[in-house]
């Protein structure tokens, strides 16, 4: 109780509340631009924490993170831009929304869902941390094949229209996957002997391309010109959230305790996290047919499931130096040069520093609450600008965004190719989801299937010897077999249609 | 809709704008007259992310002026390599070179070596540990090296990409002791810390990046160091013993990382850079940094620089040929 | 434009035929079955697959559904013209902001934009100014951005 104590005083000095403040407006400022994610955030912020002593240093990063990840949806709703990767499984949910007039509502659930996932992520981090830690630490490439192809049955779910359509999607987006150096040999694949291509394809402007750029190309290619959606007013942002919140509770929930859970895991974050509670959210509901079309149930899980996740990620990072991504891996360096050495002797050596992460979580979150809220007020005005001015504003945005990720107009390359496709994709019947669900996990999973094969010497037998490794290909194999099971019972049983 | 004239005019204006610009001649100033461009091959997070930012921030103060940290990752290092190396020889772009640069050529990646760089200094040297899960039986180099001997194909081990340094480390560590280079085959990760992960998790048995990137799970008890490959033990982990006391070989492997422009920049900057780099390498904000996480510190500029990579080049073909990993 | 589901299973049979041929050349891995080309060839014969079912389907509904449907911008030359100048415009400044720099660059092609689209000439170098300006901030000062400066170089500030 000393050490909370202690670590609440640490956190709630003047000086330390006032750079959280400052951190969290830049976050905020960071998470809605295209381009520039939640790491770049907080690489950004390492000069400063130089001058700092730990427990502001640890806060300042804690908070922009935190902040980051809601403001991705920001431009995700209004734009059809996702600030951060984390906002993309549910990017076209929440577009969808503006396009009814309800951009104020989709925002609205996405900053209070993101709060009630952050405290949450930071509830479950502080009461376990070490025997979580623990349990990420099981975690080899058997698990990680098996997480990925459950990531991967999302792509089914998610698609709206044709299954064939949107296998086909996702085919093409685990290609783009497989483009650049491979993973295992070393070998560069279908680079056409450019030195740019060797790196991959990146994520972000793939993605800027695939949502912002098809869209702009559908607004010049239409003749109807579409006027701006009239927003409905909903009074203030929260007003009518309390009954959507109270019917979509267990969506919280499962968002929530999904979301903590696989961001403790090394090497799965605030993404992966996003995409499955979006589609376990759509599998359980009642009403799937509805996703898609503005519909808040799988926002509610995901926006829950994105912040909550942020918090894991800190855990085997503090407990074993082991970064789950890559804002954790700076957080190291930054532990480092404060002479505090990550390890189990964090606990025992200045246990009131875990606390001061835990504490600086929570009063991210709450602050959070009202600096989202503002944001959403300023951002939603960007909607009464007329499109035919808007359209090209967003092109640009895209562009620097495209380039800014790896500073080079390559990103923009990028973007233009896959965002020609994405369109044309879209005009056919061909949704886009899967195809970008594909190059997220496409590496994953190949990667860990050949590292097992290596370790388990070709052996298949390797994904099902280790006890959470079964579990998990046990119950990935379920899913995939359910459907067809069922199928073929209704078949057997002929007379009952 | 569309009007022609109006479109005339604009274009008009942009091409006055165009001209306008094009006719300011530069103004004769000082080396540095304007931000540097710092490009780090690797991630944000990384080890030479880490030092590369580090040096940019104090460079600034050196220079007075601003020097932004760049990452250009991907493909192995090649991308950000060849990058810094077909940037523009003004000074105004430079950038974290690593000891890939003495590989790529070799696996066929690439064609750039050392040769095409500028060399300004090498700044740190971090040589590849020997590192075992806490509980494994193994309790020397020796015992490591003979299990592998004893049951080639069945210890895995990790560290990096296939074919990265800590590969090569653990391929001219057996092939040294005259066992086959691939008898304790190699699973790639991507770095360090998933290798590490995967020891602890028990998917790999031996992991030999550098020890400092393993203390963490030293210190927690879940690993343990049974040799450092380098010549002397290191100063922050000094019960490690080195492979030579450990079993008497001379193979050491070691990381480096140093500053590089592209061929051809002016000696005013390079002479410069050298300089403020050197105050930087002394300076005890620099030192406490690199101690504090556990980087080796070495200073080598310019030419010394430039024999090291050549050095360094040489030898790591040797070892790829050895073990199969040259093309 | 919209195509006939068969165009599209001939084209993906064509892309996974070229991509399978093209894992051949890929070496295998040392003491292993599997290299990388294991899961390029899954993908494409995944995607050749589905392609084969495309192409049927698409063949049954040939009567309903035309084999390409330009889509009503196709005939009008003022949409043409939009598609055009958009994808210009980001070849454009993939061709030249380095030597041109953000700043001419981004106010060139935000005021063509902004002008094609139907706003006034006026309006459209205002906005573009504040724009370009406002991003340059943003990106390039306060987020480090390194946008080139290109020609504008000796008047950087």
């Amino acid at each position: 109780m000393d050490t909370i104590l202690k670590a609440l005083a640490l956190v709630t000095e003047p000086y330390t509340l006032g750079v959280m403040l400052l951190a969290a407006m830049f976050g905020l400022f960071v998470g809605s631009m295209p381009g520039l994610t939640a790491t770049m955030a907080t690489a950004l912020l390492i000069p400063f924490t130089f001058f700092m002593d730990p427990v502001p240093a640890i806060a300042v990063i804690v908070t922009a993170v935190a902040t980051a990840i809601f403001a991705g949806d920001i431009p995700g709703a209004l734009l059809r831009i996702p600030g951060t990767p984390a906002s993309a499984a549910y990017c076209d949910e929440s577009y969808a929304m503006t396009q009814k007039g309800l951009a104020e509502r989709a925002l609205g659930i996405g900053l209070v869902t993101s709060v009630i996932g952050g405290l949450t992520g930071a509830v479950v981090l502080s009461l376990s941390a070490p025997a979580l830690a623990e349990f990420a630490i099981q975690f080899s490439s058997f698990e990680y094949f098996w997480l990925a192809c459950l990531g991967l049955s999302c792509a089914v779910i998610i698609s709206t229209g044709s299954t064939l359509k949107g296998f086909v999607s996702l085919l093409i987006g685990l290609f783009i996957a497989t483009i650049g150096i491979d993973g295992t040999a070393g070998h560069p694949r279908f680079t056409f002997g450019s030195i740019e291509l060797m790196g991959g394809v990146s994520f972000i402007p793939a993605m800027i391309g695939m949502f912002a750029i098809s869209e702009v190309l559908r607004y010049v290619a239409s003749t109807r010109k579409a006027l701006p959606v009239p927003q409905q007013p909903v009074g203030s942002v929260f007003s009518g959230l309390g009954p959507i919140l109270r019917k979509y509770k267990m969506n919280i929930v499962q968002g929530s305790g999904l979301g903590a859970i696989i961001g403790i895991l090394p090497g799965a974050g605030a993404d992966i996290a996003a995409w499955i509670s979006y589609a376990l959210a759509k599998k359980r509901s009642k009403e799937p047919e509805k996703f898609g079309t503005g519909h808040p149930e799988g926002l509610v899980a995901a926006g829950a499931a994105n912040n909550a996740s942020v918090a894991g990620a800190w855990v085997p990072a503090i407990v074993f130096g082991i970064p789950g991504d890559s804002i954790t891996a700076i957080v190291i360096g930054v532990l480092y040069m404060k002479g505090m050495n990550p390890g189990p002797m964090v606990f025992v050596q200045s246990p009131e520093l875990i606390y001061a992460v835990f504490i600086a979580f929570f009063i991210a979150n709450l602050a959070l609450l009202p600096l989202g809220f503002a944001a959403i007020k300023m951002s939603r005005q960007i909607l009464k600008v007329p499109q035919r001015i808007l359209m090209p504003i967003i092109l640009m945005f895209c562009m620097v965004g495209a380039f800014a990720i790896n500073n080079t107009v390559f990103g923009i390359t990028v973007m233009l190719v896959l965002g020609i496709m994405a369109y044309v994709m879209e005009e056919n019947g061909f949704p886009v989801a899967p195809a970008i669900l594909g190059i997220v996990l496409g590496a994953m999973i190949e990667d860990n299937f050949m590292n097992s094969m290596i370790k388990a010497d070709g052996s298949l037998s390797g994904f099902f010897s280790r006890p959470i490794a079964a579990t998990l290909g046990v119950l990935t194999i379920l899913l995939w077999t359910m459907p067809l099971f069922l199928t073929l019972r209704r078949w057997m049983r002929p007379g009952t249609e | 809709m569309f009007n022609r004239r109006k479109f005339g005019f604009t274009a008009a204006l942009a091409a006055a704008g165009l001209f306008a610009a094009a006719t300011v001649t530069p103004a004769m100033a000082e080396y540095p007259e304007r931000p540097i461009t710092l490009i780090v091959p690797w991630g944000a997070g990384g080890g030479t992310d880490a030092t590369g930012r580090m040096i940019a921030s104090l460079l600034e103060g050196e220079l007075g002026k601003p020097v932004n940290v760049v990452n250009r990752t991907g493909g192995s290092g090649v991308v950000g390599h060849s990058a810094i190396a077909n940037a523009k020889p003004d000074g105004y772009t430079i950038g974290v070179a690593t000891v890939e640069i003495g590989m790529m050529h070799w696996a066929g990646l690439t064609r750039l070596t050392g040769e095409d760089y500028t060399p300004i200094a090498l700044y740190n040297f971090d040589p590849a540990g020997l590192i075992v899960r806490a509980d494994s039986e193994w309790e020397s180099a020796g015992d490591v090296i003979a299990a592998v001997k004893a049951n080639p194909g069945k210890h895995k081990a990790s560290g990096t990409g296939q074919g990265g340094i800590w590969h090569l480390a653990l391929a001219g560590m057996l092939d040294d002791a005259g066992v086959a280079p691939d008898a304790a085959p190699w699973v790639p990760s991507k770095g360090a810390a998933p290798a590490l992960q995967e020891l602890a998790a028990g998917g790999v048995d031996i992991v030999t990046p550098s020890v400092v990137e393993g203390a963490a799970l030293i210190e927690a008890g879940k690993a343990k160091a049974l040799a450092v490959m380098a010549g002397d033990r290191l100063g922050a982990f000094d019960d490690v013993p080195t492979l030579k006391e450990a079993t008497g070989s001379d193979w050491t492997m070691a990381a480096w990382r140093g500053i590089a422009g592209p061929k051809g920049m002016p000696d005013e900057a390079v002479e410069k850079l050298t300089e403020a780099m050197e105050t930087v390498w002394n300076s005890d904000d620099f030192q406490d940094f690199m101690k504090g996480r556990g980087f080796g510190l070495v200073w080598k500029p310019g030419d010394e620089f430039a024999t090291w990579m050549k050095d360094s080049d040489a030898s790591l073909g040797t070892v790829m040929k050895a073990v199969g990993l040259a093309k | 434009m919209r195509l006939n589901d068969a165009v599209f299973g001939v084209i993906l049979i064509l892309f996974a035929i070229a991509e399978i041929a093209w894992t051949t050349t890929f070496p295998s891995l040392y003491g292993q079955e599997y290299g990388p080309n294991l899961f390029p060839i899954i993908i494409g014969a995944g995607l050749a697959l589905c392609g084969v079912i495309l192409l049927v389907r698409g063949l049954a509904q040939r009567g309903t559904v035309p084999m390409v449907e330009w889509g009503d911008w196709a005939g009008d030359k003022a949409t043409v013209l939009n598609v055009v100048l958009l994808i210009g415009s980001m070849i454009f400044y993939i061709l030249v902001s380095e030597w041109l720099g953000f700043i001419i660059t981004a106010f060139a092609i935000l005021t063509l934009l902004l002008v094609r689209l139907g706003t006034g000439l006026l309006t459209s170098v205002v906005i573009a100014i504040i724009v370009t300006l406002l991003i340059h901030t943003l990106f390039a000062r306060v987020l480090l951005v390194p946008l080139p400066w290109g020609i504008l170089q000796p008047v950087a500030w």
